[in-house]
């Protein structure tokens, strides 16, 4: 639809003519993100800070849109994507750096790019821990509003636990600051609130992140299992054995011949299951626990362990690792990739199910898995041009996540709810626990301004006891 | 009153204890499930009265004084049950963190709290987001709580999070939980991400903490008090031996914690890590403290009579962006427990509200409430 005129005039009058779009492609390219969802965009602004983020959230509000903030548009559950026409707030012009090296930490603007703030903090030898696989061109805004992960995770946790403090622009157009360098802020940690928020409590501007120490060693191998069960028993008792692998991921044959036909590693593409662990730390510690996930593979029938002799070889191991989403384009044009998370001594049964669930539906199913944290990323690869194949997947889909939560588990481990999810959160929740978290956004954003009609199924505000504030009440 | 009475009596009469050296108040009630301390709130709600939670009683003199109506004690909120494999356990609020410590050390595992828990409770040790001195390398006890189970200020059962190590399901009600001091509601369980405890330790002395702190690859603590200085080590044997020879040998076996600093008058000051050795610079000659570097807190035991010195003190950790927060002071102290309220403070307010619309929970002991 052509957006309205006094909006855009309004936008450009605040940000200048470069700082805003509106042409009927401008609307279409930023209407979805990596995922299958596509939404309705009026305009596309570019901040450079925080008073032009404010700006634009005010003209919003004045014209009845809403603001949905945008990153790289990686995502993959329509976290950026409107479920209502919209005002997107694209962050990528936030891009300032400050490294502040004594402490270990950075202010940064929710445009970088992951992959550029530990490129940038190399020469400090430190690193920003969490490591999704589209870091190459993923924003931290983004990595901030999905608490995204990566397969480094496992030994140094997601996204919040490396973000000390955040700036953002509330439902007001108030600029707020909240956490900090210090430990333990006083009061509420609204901080870890906002981070896994999915831009629905207001528009970061600035991150301050944690930066960790490069280790001094790394250790990577490929182990081989002629069945997926051995590798995941793998898994299972490497976890129970007392040591934290850096990262522990497993990919599936189907997956593992997709990605040696892209990236050429030699990987061993007879198994039906290959793990890519790696150990990292102090010199002498490495080889011993490298040893102990050798010998528990090897336990279990590993059939081939290749230890990475040089970088060269540990870089194309994890090349291929993270090449696993782009190799699909040679299946099939379309996949649908689910992100749910299981405790991690269930993956065997819940490999199973899949298999099954993709059989039953008569899809091809290619797992890429965090293993190490139990984060299935199982991909139902599919031609979406051929009619009713994508309400096939999604039905099998929500199989998959029904599985997880049978076996303990929950609906995302990193990607987020988004749109795609939304309406799944009762399996997991319930009345009650879906209006207090619907109580808390509006804590933050009463009139849904922010990304409205995500995380949250319609109709969560439904529960209440009707007891009115008290006059002088603590609150 | 007296209906009032009456009606707690028929209701929770079978609730009714005692707790040392909790606070007087009209009712002080133990409920044994989630279900009796949600309905223990919605009455509380109902009739306007204040509630203190109290677990072992270890950081209650922390923030503002509460005048409760209703003190409810959290310990006999039990049960526990751990995923050994998965690396997980859940645990009712009540149970002492002492005592989940010593079954998770029987399977070489461990939740991280506190070194010295003492009968701190486990509710008590999330709700006042207490970390032990480990968090250097293994970050606070908030990036451990993964699920909890709230009883809102208005007597609502929430859970927030799973029992799983990874997780973007909705707002993280665990970390918000964490640190809270019962302004959100009561604790009635948690669920807690757990750690493998290496193999070997040791404790290196050495005489510049700064350069040490350097040197070493990523150390659990690096402790300074006035008997010293030492870095906390953990890992493979061949790790830990490598490392004491790197930090100059002068190493004991195991970690010999110090004990945290007692006393009428007890303050945290918290600053960026890189400030914690100008922090000690700045203390009392004769003040016992530990002071966490690479974390940027300074215990101190400081005289409750020295007004000067925590309003310096104060100034000066504010300006760095930090805090001085009174961990223990005598009753009518003068001393503000938190200092300078956060700017978030009208936000903060909105997000208790979305817990405890009423505000019966511990008015007076946050930020700005006083």
């Amino acid at each position: 639809m052509p957006a309205a005129a006094n909006l855009v005039e309004d936008l450009r009058r605040a940000l200048g003519a470069e700082g805003v779009r509106a042409e009927p492609l401008d609307q279409r390219l930023f209407s979805k993100d990596a995922g299958v969802t596509r939404g309705e965009v009026v305009a596309v602004t570019f901040p450079r800070n925080a008073v032009q983020v404010s700006q634009v959230v005010l003209i919003a509000a004045r014209h009845g849109y809403p603001i949905v903030a945008r990153g790289a548009g990686t995502g993959l559950a329509g976290g950026a994507v409107p479920s209502q026409p919209a005002v997107l707030i694209v962050t990528t012009r936030m891009d300032d750096v400050v490294v502040d090296e004594a402490n270990r930490t950075a202010w940064v603007g929710p445009g970088v790019i992951n992959l550029d703030l530990s490129r940038r903090t190399a020469s400090l030898g430190l690193h920003f821990a969490p490591d999704p696989s589209s870091q190459a061109a993923c924003t931290l805004g983004g990595n901030v509003a999905c608490n995204s992960g990566g397969p480094h995770c496992l030994a140094e946790g997601s996204t919040v636990n490396h973000v000390l403090a955040v700036e953002f622009v509330d439902a007001r157009g108030q600029i707020l600051t909240v956490g900090g360098t210090a430990p333990d802020p006083a009061g509420l940690d609204v901080r870890s609130v906002v981070v896994g928020s999915e831009g629905t409590l207001g528009v970061v501007t600035r991150i301050l992140v944690k930066l960790t120490p490069n280790p001094p060693a790394v250790k990577t191998m490929l182990l081989a299992f002629s069945k997926v069960s051995d590798a995941a028993a793998t898994v299972s008792e490497v976890i129970a054995s007392g040591i934290v692998p850096a990262a522990l991921e497993m990919m599936d044959q189907p997956m593992v011949r997709a990605v040696e036909n892209f990236v050429h590693a030699d990987l061993p593409v007879a198994a039906a299951a290959v793990l890519l662990a790696e150990v990292n730390g102090h010199v002498a510690a490495v080889d011993a626990e490298a040893d102990v996930i050798i010998s528990v593979g090897r336990r279990h029938g590993a059939t081939e362990v290749r230890l990475a002799a040089d970088e060269r070889e540990r870089l194309l191991m994890w090349k291929a690792r993270k090449s696993a989403f782009g190799a699909i384009a040679q299946i099939a044009p379309d996949y649908y990739l689910h992100d749910t998370v299981i405790p991690r001594n269930r993956l065997v049964e819940a490999l199973e199910e899949i298999y099954a669930i993709a059989r039953r539906k008569d899809l091809l199913v290619m797992n890429v898995i965090h293993a190490g944290d139990g984060n299935l990323h199982p991909q139902l690869v599919f031609d979406g041009s051929v009619p009713g194949q994508l309400e096939i997947v999604k039905s099998a889909a929500v199989e998959i996540v029904e599985m997880s939560i049978r076996l303990g588990g929950t609906l995302s481990g990193e990607h987020g709810i988004g749109l795609e999810k939304r309406d799944l959160m009762s399996l997991v929740f319930s009345a009650v626990d879906l209006d207090a978290q619907a109580r808390l956004r509006e804590a933050f954003d009463q009139d849904h301004r922010f990304n409205p009609g995500t995380v949250l199924p319609a109709g969560s505000r439904c529960f209440d006891f009707g007891r009115s504030v008290a006059e002088g009440a603590w609150v | 009153m007296t209906a009032l009475r009456s009606t707690v009596a028929r209701l929770f009469g079978k609730m009714v204890a005692e707790a040392p050296g909790s606070p007087p108040a009209d009712f002080t009630l133990a409920p044994t499930t989630a279900d009796e301390c949600a309905a223990i709130l919605d009455m509380a709600s109902e009739h306007r009265l204040r509630v203190l939670p109290w677990g072992g009683g270890t950081h209650q003199g922390m923030g503002g004084r509460v005048e409760p109506n209703v003190v409810l004690i959290t310990t006999r909120l039990g049960g526990m049950s751990e995923d050994t494999a998965d690396l997980t356990i859940t645990a009712g609020a009540g149970i002492g963190a002492a005592a989940m410590e010593e079954r998770l050390l029987e399977r070489r595992q461990t939740a991280l709290f506190p070194e010295d828990s003492g009968v701190s409770t486990v509710g008590g040790m999330v709700a006042s987001g207490s970390s032990g001195w480990r968090r250097l390398r293994y970050g606070p006890t908030r990036d451990r709580v993964i699920e909890v189970v709230l009883a809102t200020g208005d007597g609502r059962l929430v859970r927030g999070g799973a029992r799983i190590v990874k997780n973007v399901t909705g707002y993280d009600i665990p970390r918000l939980a964490t640190g809270s001091f019962g302004s959100l509601g009561v604790i009635v369980s948690v669920s807690l991400k757990l750690w493998p405890m290496p193999e070997a330790a040791a404790t290196v002395r050495v005489d510049d903490i700064g350069a040490a702190l350097i040197r070493a690859y990523r150390p659990l603590a690096a402790l300074e008090t006035r008997q010293g200085c030492a870095i906390y080590l953990s890992g493979t044997p061949a790790e830990v031996t490598a490392q004491v020879a790197e930090l100059g040998g002068n190493a004991e076996e195991g970690h010999a914690w110090p004990g945290r600093p007692t006393g009428p008058f007890v303050v945290a000051i918290r600053v960026p890590p890189a400030s914690t050795a100008a922090a000690v610079g700045r203390l009392p000659r004769d003040a016992q403290f530990v002071a966490a570097h690479g974390v940027g807190e300074v215990i101190v035991s400081l005289s409750p009579d020295d007004g000067e010195t925590p309003l310096a003190l104060r100034s000066w950790a504010e300006d760095l962006g930090g805090a001085v927060v009174v961990l223990a002071a005598p009753v009518g102290h003068g001393f503000d427990p938190w200092g300078t309220p956060p700017a978030s403070l009208d936000l903060q307010r909105r997000i208790r509200a979305a817990f405890d619309p009423v505000g019966v929970m511990v008015p007076g002991r946050m930020p700005g409430d006083r």
